[in-house]
């Protein structure tokens, strides 16, 4: 009976095989998440993500949606999913002030 | 000035080793164009301030984003497709692998490592097959599982470049083409990368890399990355060894591109840019040193295509 399982499974991977690797079978639940998910950002890369000058960890800061380095008072911003660690793009975090105004170089 | 006699001489003893005789002139005259002051560096055969490469060369890749991956089939007729194929070869990923790719905007290089993981996988999985060993319980319900879940074997790669709006073409891109698992989009710096120490398997550069202002921090923030037994690979137009085709390579760059360049793109400079950046790109031994400063060892390059094209492999150990 092994060798019957084996072909069982053997031709779930026929019906399996997509037309190539890496395509993903589209379904309607797929399409919804697809359109929000230009927004969101992925927490999973946090994992990586550092700051570019002092190579310190970030929190995601979910509200302004944005990269908070704490220490050094500045916040990356993440622009449709896509975080901008050039620190250029990033803003000072004016602690004293309650005003949101980015100033950007 | 005694800086600029110096740099032709050493550009000239680098020609010499490894081109013909016939060719020297013609490297020393696009080597001459490509001398540059201290604190100055190219732009194409432009000089400019350090400052001002990183701000054109943005501009330039701004400009092509969207018309990118067309023209890169108009201008290679398809073979850049072969040439990330043969890097993703001699890459080898196993499911598991981390990879950090930099410069790698539309995810050409990104996507191919997917597809090739996932391969992989299937491979294991029918070698288990045919070979009888009894599949776990779990390797069967991920076969069924659709693609969408995690990849095999916590593989990841995220993409790096330094201009969203490549990196926006290629997110969309990804989305058309299904990939979504193991796939980050992140706008960073090569020579300020915003990673932490030893975190990647494999880092790769394609075609970015003669863009970059400071070629050498962007190898030693590549250096720092990778994790110790961490592999850094380069694929970049390089210095053609073969005197004709060198001469048809230079009359296709500088007649046929930046024309395509028009037709297609609507920008003849962004092409003319490139034309010129790649001839004062350094050659295969110049880069290979250069690799070699930053700390990888076992450095090796390939020549693909007469050296058009060269691959730049080396180990953090």
């Amino acid at each position: 009976f092994p060798i019957g399982a084996q072909i069982a499974v053997a031709s779930a991977f026929r019906h399996a095989e997509l037309p190539f690797p890496g395509a993903a079978p589209r379904r309607f639940s797929d399409r919804q998440k697809d359109q929000e998910q230009p927004k969101a950002f992925d927490p999973a890369l946090l994992e990586f993500l550092v700051c570019p000058l002092s190579k310190k960890p970030l929190r995601y800061e979910a509200s302004t949606n944005e990269l908070i380095n704490k220490e050094l008072g500045i916040a990356y911003p993440i622009i449709d999913g896509i975080p901008n660690m050039i620190p250029q793009a990033a803003r000072m975090i004016d602690r004293k002030a309650q005003d949101e105004e980015p100033k950007q170089t | 000035m005694a800086a600029s006699i110096g740099a032709v001489v050493y550009r000239a003893l680098h020609s010499r080793r490894h081109r013909k005789l016939l060719s020297v002139g013609r490297g020393l005259f696009s080597g001459a164009r490509c001398l540059v002051a201290e604190g100055e560096t190219h732009f194409g055969f432009q000089k400019v301030s350090e400052t001002e490469k990183g701000e054109k060369v943005y501009h330039v890749f701004e400009s092509v984003a969207k018309k990118y991956d067309i023209m890169n089939d108009s201008m290679t007729l398809g073979i850049h497709r072969l040439w990330k194929d043969i890097l993703l070869h001699q890459m080898n990923p196993y499911p598991g692998t981390q990879l950090l790719d930099v410069a790698g905007g539309t995810g050409d290089i990104a996507f191919r490592f997917i597809n090739y993981v996932r391969s992989q996988w299937e491979h294991q999985i029918k070698q288990k097959l045919k070979s009888h060993q009894n599949l776990s319980w779990e390797e069967i319900s991920k076969s069924y599982q659709e693609e969408e879940l995690k990849l095999p074997g916590g593989s990841q790669v995220v993409v790096c470049d330094i201009n969203k709006e490549m990196l926006k073409v290629g997110k969309q891109k990804a989305q058309h083409l299904g990939y979504s698992e193991g796939l980050s989009w992140v706008v960073g710096n090569a020579e300020e990368l915003p990673f932490n120490d030893n975190k990647f398997d494999v880092y790769t550069i394609a075609f970015g890399i003669r863009n970059v202002t400071h070629i050498d921090q962007a190898l030693q923030e590549a250096y720092r990355v990778l994790k110790p037994g961490g592999r850094f690979l380069c694929l970049e137009f390089s210095q053609v060894n073969n005197p004709l085709i060198s001469r048809l390579y230079d009359l296709y760059s500088f007649q046929v591109i930046p024309v395509l360049g028009e037709i297609i793109a609507g920008d003849w400079k962004s092409y003319q840019y490139l034309v010129e950046s790649i001839r004062c790109f350094p050659a295969q031994d110049e880069f290979k040193g250069m690799v070699e400063d930053a700390g990888f060892l076992k450095v090796e390059y390939r020549n693909l295509s007469s050296g058009i094209v060269a691959i730049h492999s080396g180990f953090k150990l």
